[in-house]
């Protein structure tokens, strides 16, 4: 069917996710997906959810305010690579 | 006005004056010119006012608050120069006096003949930030950081301002706004001084280099334009205009147009709106979005399986229903052949009684139909004229008569008189 909705690869940012959640909800509203595809999309939602959900908890538990020069000197003292962030 | 007649021949002096004289004006004026055009070249610098630029000069008057000069320049070397004048702005001239000696119809005027001319002050400044401004554009570094991928929901977020000014608070209260509470790197410089460009320059290097940040604001309240002179180094520039990490420039008030807002990737008017612009998403309504989304993708899912099943189960119900459907049917026209049965019944033994009614009635009236009467022995008495007698007293009057028998006619005489 040329009108399916298909899949994406995994989205490289919330923005991405976000439009594609959007798009896969319109198509579902839309009640013209067959049985598979609706599966296969709502399949597809939920791994989009739990990563929108992800995103945003990463930006919700709580402001983390460092000093550049601080981690700057704690990686002198230290020698070694800076710590890797969040992301 | 004297002919050249007269002009050639000197009229006699003021009696009792020792000066020299009289003279052609005309000659005088050039002798002026020669004069003025010998004192030193100098620079002078003052404020211009009442500018004209013509087709072939440009005259102005520059002034201070003891004096002012009527001025004028070529208007190649004004373009050659490349600065635009304008009223009220400070400029150091380069030049000498001039004057132009006039004609039998055209005025005589004085004039500073500049051949070069600089801003001074602020002007000089904006000239060089334009100037600058106008090389970087050239060397395509306004472009490199508008292209960069700038992500609506960072994780981390680099800052660069001063580490007490108002800046500062304007940042977080715009991330604050969006709902964020993420990772903040602030990376103090300072941002008015002779050390800001280099300082504010290594804080964006090592921000993108070492805290692992999504992006940059560089975020400075208004000032003057020397003030804010530090944010259109050509260095810093460049460095932004290069930097793999997007930066969002928020210097000075919305009128003041450093060139870091140029090169940056994006460029707000207040710190407030810079943090705006750096987490595009309202992450409180984002939250409830995708929880709403999530809602609806179960419901969607679950109608999608509930909906076909119903359908199988309707389906898995078909032949009984279609047997029981069959049986109705069939019920139904047992009682409607019944019933049309009963119906066709009734209209014949109708039709039967009427049709005997009918036989009987006919038989009825055949008996009294005058040829089986004749039969049974009765006669017709007919005048000559075919008529019925019906009566013996015209029988009387007649005389002769026919009566008819069921076989045949024969005459009769009537004697009885």
């Amino acid at each position: 069917m040329t009108d399916d909705l298909q899949p994406t690869s995994s989205p490289p940012s919330y923005e991405a996710a976000a439009e594609r959640l959007e798009e896969i909800i319109k198509r579902l509203d839309s009640g013209s997906a067959g049985l598979r595809e609706t599966l296969d999309l709502v399949k597809e939602g939920r791994t989009l959810v739990d990563y929108c959900a992800t995103e945003l908890e990463a930006v919700g538990k709580g402001l983390d305010e460092l000093r550049l020069d601080d981690l700057i000197a704690r990686l002198e003292s230290n020698g070694s690579q800076p710590e890797p962030g969040p992301s | 006005m004297a002919t050249p007649e007269q002009q050639r021949i000197p009229p006699a002096g003021i009696e009792g004056s020792e000066l020299k004289g009289p003279f052609p004006v005309g000659e005088y004026a050039e002798a002026l010119r020669t004069r003025l055009r010998e004192l030193a070249r100098v620079q002078v610098f003052g404020e211009v006012s009442n500018l004209g630029i013509r087709a072939k000069a440009v005259y102005f008057e520059l002034r201070d608050d003891r004096g002012a000069l009527p001025c004028s320049m070529w208007r190649d070397d004004y373009d050659k120069v490349g600065v635009e004048l304008e009223n009220g702005a400070q400029v150091v001239l380069a030049g000498g006096c001039d004057y132009y000696p006039g004609s039998a119809t055209s005025s005589p005027s004085f004039s500073f003949r500049a051949t070069g001319v600089k801003l001074a002050g602020e002007g000089e400044l904006l000239a060089q930030i334009e100037r600058l401004r106008r090389r970087l554009h050239g060397e395509g570094l306004f472009e490199p950081q508008k292209a960069l991928p700038r992500p609506a929901l960072p994780r981390a977020i680099g800052v660069v301002t001063g580490e007490g000014g108002k800046a500062r608070d304007d940042v977080l209260a715009g991330l604050h706004r969006r709902g964020w509470a993420g990772r903040l790197v602030w990376g103090f410089a300072p941002v008015q001084d002779r050390h800001a460009a280099p300082k504010v320059s290594r804080a964006i290097q090592d921000l993108a280099a070492v805290a692992d940040v999504d992006v940059i604001v560089v975020a400075r309240g208004g000032g003057s334009v020397m003030d804010l002179m530090a944010f259109s180094d050509e260095t810093l520039c460049r460095t932004v205009a290069l930097l793999p990490v997007p930066v969002i420039a928020s210097v000075g008030h919305h009128t003041d147009r450093t060139l870091i807002d140029d090169v940056a990737a994006v460029s707000c008017s207040t710190p407030t709106h810079a943090a705006e612009s750096a987490v595009r998403v309202d992450v409180n309504q984002a939250r409830e979005s995708v929880l709403a989304s999530a809602r609806r993708l179960d419901a969607c899912g679950r109608r999608a399986l509930v909906s076909r099943a119903r359908h199988l189960a309707a389906l898995s119900r078909a032949p009984d229903q279609h047997i029981a459907r069959q049986r109705t049917w069939l019920h139904q026209k047992t009682r409607e052949l019944r019933a049309s049965s009963n119906r066709q019944i009734a209209v014949r033994t109708e039709r039967t009684d009427r049709h005997r009614l009918v036989i009987d009635r006919k038989a009825e009236a055949a008996k009294h139909e005058p040829e089986q009467m004749l039969k049974r022995g009765y006669a017709l008495v007919e005048d000559p004229t075919g008529e019925l007698v019906t009566s013996a007293e015209t029988a009387r009057k007649l005389h002769d008569l026919t009566i008819r028998f069921h076989d045949a006619r024969v005459r009769a005489r009537i004697d009885d008189q």
